[in-house]
């Protein structure tokens, strides 16, 4: 395989994890903790419908919203935080990412534990950094993973399957156990419903970010429609050059 | 931006900024469709009758005199909006600068104009709707249609609509499309003849004029109000609101020169619905539906954008305290704020029913809102100058009006206003002069007493206080702070030339293990209180301005270091009890990390007497002297005393003649590096054998020894010498211990 020798390790993993602070609920963000080391950057936002005005509603929620995120930050360890009122809760997610720089997105989800990862692959793309991501998760902590992939009905199986068979060599290289990674292919069926079904039995996703190439957003329109059908978080991989 | 959990103050800090922030979604292509969509709109379809009737042709010299009156506003407002992006705009940024009750008579104003705005554009909308229909005909017709639409949008404001802004661009668009043809085509059809004479009744009706078609400019200001969602503020809140203006100033201008040379301006004054008149000359009935639907949708959009800026308005002053909190609540569950809303749709509901029995409401409603508004902005004006000299923490405006537009800007600004406002009718001045005056009857009667901002006024006609001299005096010992804060006094006034003089008179308290829960017992507590509330009463007998503070921490000393680092204290005057080499310590446990690390000046002082009096300065060649002769020099003007400055030096042999040159030049050395003229200081040289005892014999004459002690200390070392030593044994007088920072 080419290509094994130009992976980059990635340090310290850090992520952001969006809680929306207009709830009076917060989120349960159990799956922050079985994450092993990584750095967190929670940050609060309120979602501002189209109708009202941030400044104001900052005016009247600011100090009810810092509250709120002051109690989640203080149940996981005091990771770093940011509130921002937006008419725009995924540009904020991308701007605060880039900001903060960020190797991934934490989405959504209920989770308890976290033992079994689903990966789906779609290819090449940002295919060292999610691997970089999960390999960190899985030498940090007891989770095993499955990478997925799913081929079109025509096109050639094989192909799929070297992708994947490549990807867990990769795992491997980073100092992951063998045992701990298996892999599934799909053939003929619609990624994104299969992820979608298969993520019931996992307890976290990792996901690459959508349309890297054209820079439009971290969770684009597939990707959300993914995030949101999944009852398990999900964490999304920034493709970050 | 470790915060050290083993200290906590008592004393009151301000409250710290709100860490949230706004997504800045809004470009620049964004905020010029904001502020010229918002401004762009039923002004320039209604008035223009009105406006040809009292200024002729050169009405539209009225509208470029009004776009420049809009554009001074625009640039004042755009520093103010960089400076403080915070929801309320104009009427903020003056309760803020000018204090509650300019605050009270701007919020009022504003919000009045604005209600006076929007029934203006709904009986526009009304007219432009009944007119061009024969049988629609009458006075009640234009009023109900104005209400069913105020109605609706009350209902859209109150509920929130998910109104898609690409919506919005597109009825500009059009909008815009529709004036441009206009203008595009009618330039063809004007009859020079039409516009002579040009302006046919004079100047003061072109002025008068002015004060009507002002409104037509309303709007632009919505760019300081989202001024916390603008990306680039500093390059793009100037340039969109600047720009708008502009453009929109031009479109209204060609408009206008159209209009009235296309039909005599005597026939544009008759009509209800001018621009439609215009169009049907050159453009036929394709034109006057352009016109119509054009004129209808602007005027909604008009009287939109006026309910959302008033509820604003009024939400602001909810805020602010000037009128109940009840305004400053938003939806639960829509997030409008949904009770401004109501008592703006309530008022302006009214204005628009007074449509029925007053035949010139238009032009009255069009020009009293005018009215507020060249008010509001003059105090908007004033508010920039405030702010610019006042210079308050926070305000730091990333866009600064460079000279000299500043301050041409905002004094041309105040000038034209009240130059328009002269003009206007009478009754205009009756009913804007009458709101100005309900706003100051409503500050004196509801909001003193509960309204928090007292303004920068004072502030700004002090002018920026200079820097501080600051000097903290810890005190502990209602024996020794007396004597401690005189010489404070005496060293921060000797100092003036520095900055202003202040005293901070810091007690700290204590405690094993400090926490916000744990109570400092009563006793102590009644101490610390009488300390510093006599430490205020010598400042006032000093002349001097005192700030004291209260600490409890664990360690006193380190607590003193903070204090001094977060005064910026330019001198710590610390009284000692004299005792030196003891546990460990060179002058105490509390002092040694002081004078070890301090950045500022430090006076060890021993108090002994009870007089000042005279001091002496010992000085030694090194780069300490300059400050301890400078101290010394501080210390004596507590009782009108001229320092010595004393230098002691041993004979190199037997007839040594020189000796009493050299010191006096070290002496006269270091009395200059300190800047002191020779008048300020006596010259004492001693010369003897055994310096430690001339030192002590010669010192013992004064009320006051000043000693250096050498600032640079390495390590944990502080540098001590014998001499330093035997004047704290041997001699009866105060003893201060200088380190220069």
């Amino acid at each position: 395989m080419d290509g094994i020798g130009i992976m980059t390790r990635i340090d310290e993993l850090r992520i952001l994890v969006p809680v929306d602070v207009s709830e009076e609920e917060p989120p349960a963000l159990d799956v922050i903790d079985h994450l092993g080391a990584v750095e967190v950057v929670l940050l609060g936002y309120f979602p501002v419908p189209d109708q009202a005005e941030p400044a104001l509603l900052r005016d009247q929620y600011g100090p009810e919203a810092a509250d709120r995120l002051d109690a989640v930050a203080a149940e996981h360890g005091g990771p770093a935080e940011v509130l921002v009122f937006t008419h725009d809760r995924e540009a904020t997610i991308d701007r605060i990412a880039d900001e903060y720089d960020c190797d991934a997105v934490l989405t959504g989800g209920r989770s308890t534990v976290v033992d079994r990862v689903l990966v789906p692959l779609r290819g090449d793309v940002n295919l060292d950094r999610i691997l970089a991501v999960v390999a960190d998760l899985l030498v940090a902590g007891n989770e095993t993973a499955t990478l997925f992939h799913s081929v079109a009905e025509d096109a050639d199986p094989t192909q799929g399957e070297l992708l994947l068979i490549g990807a867990v060599d990769r795992l491997v290289e980073y100092g992951v156990d063998r045992d701990k990674v298996d892999w599934r292919l799909s053939e003929g069926g619609d990624p994104q419903t299969d992820i979608v079904e298969l993520g019931a039995e996992y307890d976290l996703v990792v996901l690459g970010e959508t349309e890297p190439s054209l820079r439009e957003r971290i969770i684009g329109d597939v990707l959300s429609a993914i995030v949101d059908a999944l009852e398990v978080p999900a964490l999304i991989v920034r493709d970050v050059e | 931006m470790s915060s050290d959990p083993t200290r906590y103050e008592t004393e009151e800090r301000q409250m710290s900024v709100e860490g949230s922030e706004l997504e800045r979604t809004l470009g620049f292509v964004e905020a010029m469709t904001l502020g010229g969509g918002t401004m762009i709109g039923a002004g320039i379809f209604i008035l223009p009758g009105i406006a040809a009737e009292t200024a002729g042709p050169a009405s539209s010299v009225s509208y470029a005199i009004a776009g420049f009156v809009a554009l001074l506003a625009a640039l004042s407002l755009s520093e103010l909006a960089t400076g403080m992006p915070i929801a309320g705009g104009s009427y903020h940024y003056v309760n803020r600068a000018l204090g509650g009750l300019f605050g009270a008579v701007v919020g009022w104003g504003m919000w009045t104009g604005l209600m006076f705005a929007s029934a203006f554009y709904m009986i526009g909308f009304g007219q432009y709707l009944v007119e061009p229909i024969p049988f629609l005909d009458g006075r009640v017709f234009i009023v109900g249609l104005g209400l069913v639409g105020l109605v609706l949008l009350l209902g859209v404001n109150y509920y929130g609509t998910e109104e898609s802004s690409a919506f919005q661009n597109v009825t500009i668009g059009v909008e815009t499309a529709i004036i441009l043809v206009f203008v595009a085509v009618g330039v063809f059809f004007i009859d020079p003849g039409n516009l002579e004479p040009f302006a046919p009744f004079g100047p003061g009706g072109v002025v008068a004029t002015t004060g009507i078609v002002f409104i037509s400019f309303l709007g632009f200001e919505i760019i300081a109000t989202v001024a916390g969602e603008i990306k680039n503020p500093s390059r793009i809140i100037p340039l969109s609101m600047i720009l708008s203006v502009v453009l929109v100033t031009i479109l209204y201008v060609l408009v206008m020169l159209v209009s009235t040379g296309v039909i005599p301006f005597e026939s544009l004054g008759d009509s209800p619905i001018p621009v439609s008149d215009v169009a049907v000359t050159y453009l036929g009935p394709a034109g006057v539906v352009a016109i119509v639907f054009a004129a209808i949708i602007a005027a909604i959009s008009s009287s939109n954008s006026s309910i959302l800026a008033a509820s604003r308005v009024i939400y602001a002053m909810g805020r602010d305290g000037v009128v109940t909190d009840w305004f400053n609540v938003s939806h639960p569950r829509f997030y409008t704020p949904h009770r401004a809303i109501a008592a703006t749709g309530v008022v302006t509901a009214l204005l628009i029913l007074v449509g029925l029995e007053v035949e010139t409401i238009i032009a009255l409603l069009a020009e009293a809102a005018s009215f507020s508004f060249l008010v509001a902005y003059s105090l908007v004006h004033v508010s920039l100058v405030v702010f610019r000299r006042a210079d308050p923490d926070g305000y730091d405006p990333s866009f600064a009006l460079p000279r000299p537009l500043y301050p041409a800007v905002p004094i041309l600004g105040v000038v034209l206003s009240l130059l328009v406002v002269s003009q206007m009718a009478t009754v205009v001045v009756v009913i804007g002069t009458g709101i100005v005056i309900f706003g100051v009857v409503w500050y004196a009667t509801y909001t003193r007493g509960r309204v928090v901002s007292e303004g920068l006024l004072s502030e700004a006609i002090r002018g920026k206080p200079a820097e501080p001299y600051r000097v903290v005096v810890p005190v502990a010992n209602p024996a020794t702070q007396r004597g401690l804060l005189r010489l404070a006094a005496a060293s921060a006034h000797a100092n003036e030339d520095r900055g202003t003089p202040e005293l901070v008179a810091v007690n700290v308290t204590p405690v094993a293990h400090p926490s916000p829960l744990q109570n400092v017992e009563a006793d102590r507590f009644e101490h610390q209180r009488d300390l510093l509330n006599n430490a205020h009463d010598i400042a006032a007998e000093m002349d001097v301005t005192l700030r004291t503070r209260t600490v409890v921490a664990a360690d006193v000393g380190e607590a003193i270091l903070d204090v001094l680092e977060e005064e910026a204290a330019d001198e710590v005057i610390l009284g000692w009890d004299g005792t030196l080499d003891r546990d460990g310590h060179v002058f105490g446990a509390t002092v040694d990390p002081v004078v070890r690390s301090a950045s500022c000046d430090v006076s060890l002082v021993n108090l002994r007497t009870e007089t000042v009096g005279t001091p002496v300065a010992l000085i030694a060649p090194g780069h300490n002297a300059p400050v301890v002769a400078h101290q010394a020099a501080e210390f004596a003007t507590v009782d009108g005393a001229v320092p010595t400055l004393l230098n002691v030096q041993s004979p190199r042999g037997k007839n040594d003649s020189n000796a009493e040159e050299r010191g006096r030049t070290i002496v006269v050395d270091a009395a200059e590096a300190a800047g002191l003229a020779p008048s300020d200081y006596d010259i004492q040289v001693v010369v003897a054998d055994d310096i430690g005892r001339a030192i002590v014999e010669a010192t013992s004459q004064y009320d006051t020894v000043c000693v250096g002690l050498s600032g640079r200390t390495e390590g944990s070392r502080i540098p001590f010498g014998t001499v330093t030593e035997r004047v704290v044994h041997d001699v009866p007088s105060n003893v201060a211990l200088i380190r220069g920072s």
